[in-house]
């Protein structure tokens, strides 16, 4: 768990050993346990995960928006500073200007009664210390890099007057208007269409390459981490389970979670009527969760010492680390396998028939 | 299509559901209207499997209630088993409506939040009494074994299940009143990734044991390939291209399909589409173009697209009908 230094250098951000846990009438929720990964300048990082996985919690505390109930422990370092002493400080100009955050919802990030110019030349007022005209020139021009048609006249519409798409660019352009260096996109494209989807996800590729930007791309939708992302962390009841270059992850992954998850999702290029191999049960509860794998009820490789203790995310960061004592792809990982499919049933009660699976 | 035509009916017998120039109009204010579903026609063989496909605000699934009379059919026809149930009203609508049912995308808040989920289950039993034969705990409690719900858990109410769950007992509550047809409209799209494959083995097992005809709705092109047997490609009220699941798929004719299937991201991606780029604007449903409806976004429009409205036509002599002025003839590559 206790992280080296990677060897290309500093990381822009890196966050070690982050807990965060809500105190709620049925007990605390633990959102987060033990994440620890770095981001270097220039990279993407994907989170992928479930609803409950802890993926947007993540992100949300890097951007210090959490309720006040919130329980952090953990240590986050954005560019040698400690961001949680940024936060405590009441700096105005980090969050937002440095580290800024795009929403799943365009409609809810923006005030409705608010013509979009005025709302992105806001921040450049309020941050960046603009007066109202040069504000709204450049509001113009942040538009325009977006790729909004006739910028001119869109700043002064009002958000309902804008498609879903249009939407999410101007949420785009009032997080790219501080020339942040790292950009934190938490389902970003979840609320639009697949084609509106290509578009945003093509400018994000774009703005993070012409300005060297780091980003963080939160999503459910595996399709999207492969295509665009250098790094792909898989988060499964609040942990990361596994971490690695997207290509490593998507073709030689290690963790079964991520190998279910893979071989669960309709394909395009599977024949039709293609019978699915779905990942038995449901996500666990994060109210006090058992000291055992959290994924173990529902593996075909569980075997007993699966159930005594939560599995450390094995390697350093920066490499491909896994948490699992019976990997995919490995001689543990194959026989246990074995064992499972001759004994008909997991260790956790799971039962497995004969031809189910395999090994990555 | 995005235009009109009736090349893609088919003259079987076995066609359960015909769906002959179906227009559904919604006013909009100051004598606006939205033209929600334009001259939309289609039909689907019993025991098949018919996929709807497109994005939001193309009428798909505006069609989907206009055949179960969700909302008002405004012209057009809907022949089921030979009647058309555009013309029906009350007990004759009555009466057919549980050979027709429907589960929806929220499957939480389309059950009922204060009611056991039993009890959800019974409803349409206990209102048709009789008329639909006997029926007993026993029947209750083989359509949730059938789903995969403990029948033990009866006397909880939805909140106690997650999405999943509640989207198998909202399933179980149309398989109740053992309907022909089984309307399905984006059933998995609020669920988490890994209850998605659940869902949808499910619903090929309920289709096999029960002898559903199936109408799948959704926007994602992978779950529709998947369950779907032939599918109708719909943009902004019309229908673009029909044919069965193989032929869309490996030979897109319509520039629509084409850029939708060129949109999608992909894990391992395999498939390789060359497609103009199409833009993000989809035209307002109040004002919809002339011509062709996909020519403001159309890599290939020309003039005759803003003007003349395309007819489905077959595409050679397979099951593939498009409506498209200059439709794609080449197979896509496999990468």
């Amino acid at each position: 768990m206790m992280a080296e230094q990677d060897a290309t250098g500093a990381p822009l951000l890196s966050v070690r050993d982050l807990h965060v846990r809500f105190p709620t009438e049925r007990g605390t929720v633990n959102a987060v346990n033990g994440v620890s990964f770095d981001l270097h300048e220039g990279k993407t990082l994907a989170i992928v995960g479930e609803s409950g996985s802890g993926k947007s919690v993540t992100a949300k505390t890097l951007m210090n928006l959490l309720p006040r109930t919130a329980q952090v422990s953990g240590e986050v370092t954005y560019d040698g500073q400690d961001v949680q002493a940024l936060a405590e400080a009441g700096t105005k100009h980090f969050f937002g200007v440095q580290m800024t955050m795009v929403f799943q919802d365009p409609m809810t990030s923006l005030n409705p009664v608010k013509k979009v110019g005025e709302q992105i030349a806001e921040t450049l007022r309020y941050h960046l210390g603009r007066s109202r005209i040069e504000a709204l020139e450049e509001a113009e021009e942040l538009l325009d890099v977006v790729g909004m048609p006739e910028p001119a006249r869109r700043l002064k519409q009002y958000p309902h007057e804008l498609s879903g798409g249009l939407r999410q660019r101007v949420v785009i352009a009032m997080a790219l208007a501080c020339q942040p260096r790292l950009l934190i996109a938490d389902e970003p494209t979840t609320a639009v269409d697949v084609t509106v989807q290509k578009h945003l996800l093509d400018l994000l590729d774009r703005l993070r390459r012409d300005r060297g930007m780091s980003m963080i791309l939160i999503t459910h939708d595996l399709g999207v981490a492969h295509g665009r992302a250098d790094d792909v962390a898989v988060m499964y009841a609040g942990r990361l389970v596994e971490v690695a270059d997207a290509r490593t992850l998507f073709f030689d992954m290690r963790h079964p979670y991520t190998e279910a998850l893979l071989r669960s999702i309709p394909r395009i290029d599977d024949p039709v009527h293609h019978r699915l191999d779905p990942i038995p049960g449901r996500p666990p509860e994060l109210i006090n969760p058992p000291d055992a794998c959290a994924f173990a009820p529902r593996c075909i490789y569980a075997q007993g010492d699966c159930l005594g203790g939560v599995p450390e995310l094995s390697g350093l960061v920066g490499l491909h680390r896994f948490a699992c004592l019976h990997p995919t792809g490995t001689e543990r990982g194959m026989a246990a396998m074995a064992a499972n499919r001759a004994a008909g049933v997991t260790a956790a009660g799971l039962p497995v028939a004969g031809g189910h699976g395999g090994s990555g | 299509m995005a235009g009109t035509g009736h090349a893609q009916l088919r003259d079987h017998d076995d066609v359960l559901l015909r769906v002959k120039d179906l227009v559904v109009q919604f006013p909009a204010g100051r004598r606006r209207v939205v033209h929600a579903v334009s001259e939309v026609s289609f039909d689907v063989a019993e025991g098949e499997t018919l996929g709807i496909v497109g994005e939001s605000g193309c009428g798909k699934s505006t069609v989907a209630r206009a055949i179960i009379r969700l909302v008002d059919i405004t012209g057009g026809e809907v022949l089921y088993e030979g009647r058309d149930l555009a013309g029906l009203e009350g007990e004759d609508l009555r009466r057919v409506r549980p050979r027709l049912q429907m589960i929806f995308q929220d499957p939480i808040s389309s059950l009922n939040p204060r009611r056991r989920v039993r009890d959800v289950i019974a409803e349409g039993l206990a209102v048709w009494g009789d008329d639909i034969g006997s029926w007993s705990r026993d029947r209750i409690d083989e359509l949730m074994d059938a789903v995969g719900v403990e029948a033990r858990y009866g006397a909880r109410r939805p909140h106690e299940f997650s999405g999943g769950q509640c989207q198998r007992i909202g399933i179980a509550r149309a398989l109740a009143l053992d309907p022909k047809v089984l309307i399905c409209d984006e059933p998995v799209s609020a669920l988490d990734v890994s209850i998605q494959a659940q869902i949808l083995n499910l619903l090929q097992d309920m289709k096999r044991r029960y002898g559903l005809t199936v109408l799948f709705i959704s926007h994602d092109l992978s779950v529709v390939k998947n369950v779907s047997d032939r599918i109708v490609v719909m943009y902004l009220g019309k229908v673009c291209e029909i044919g069965s699941t193989i032929e869309i798929y490996s030979r897109p004719a319509h520039p629509y399909t084409r850029a939708l299937l060129a949109s999608i991201p992909e894990p391992a991606p395999t498939v390789d589409i060359e497609e103009g780029d199409i833009g993000d604007e989809l035209p307002s449903a109040t004002a919809p173009p002339s011509g062709c409806r996909f020519h403001t976004r159309c890599p290939r429009a020309t003039d005759i697209c803003r003007e003349v409205e395309p007819v489905s036509e077959q595409i050679g002599d397979a099951d593939h009908y498009v409506a498209c002025h200059h439709p794609v003839e080449v197979e896509i590559s496999a990468r």
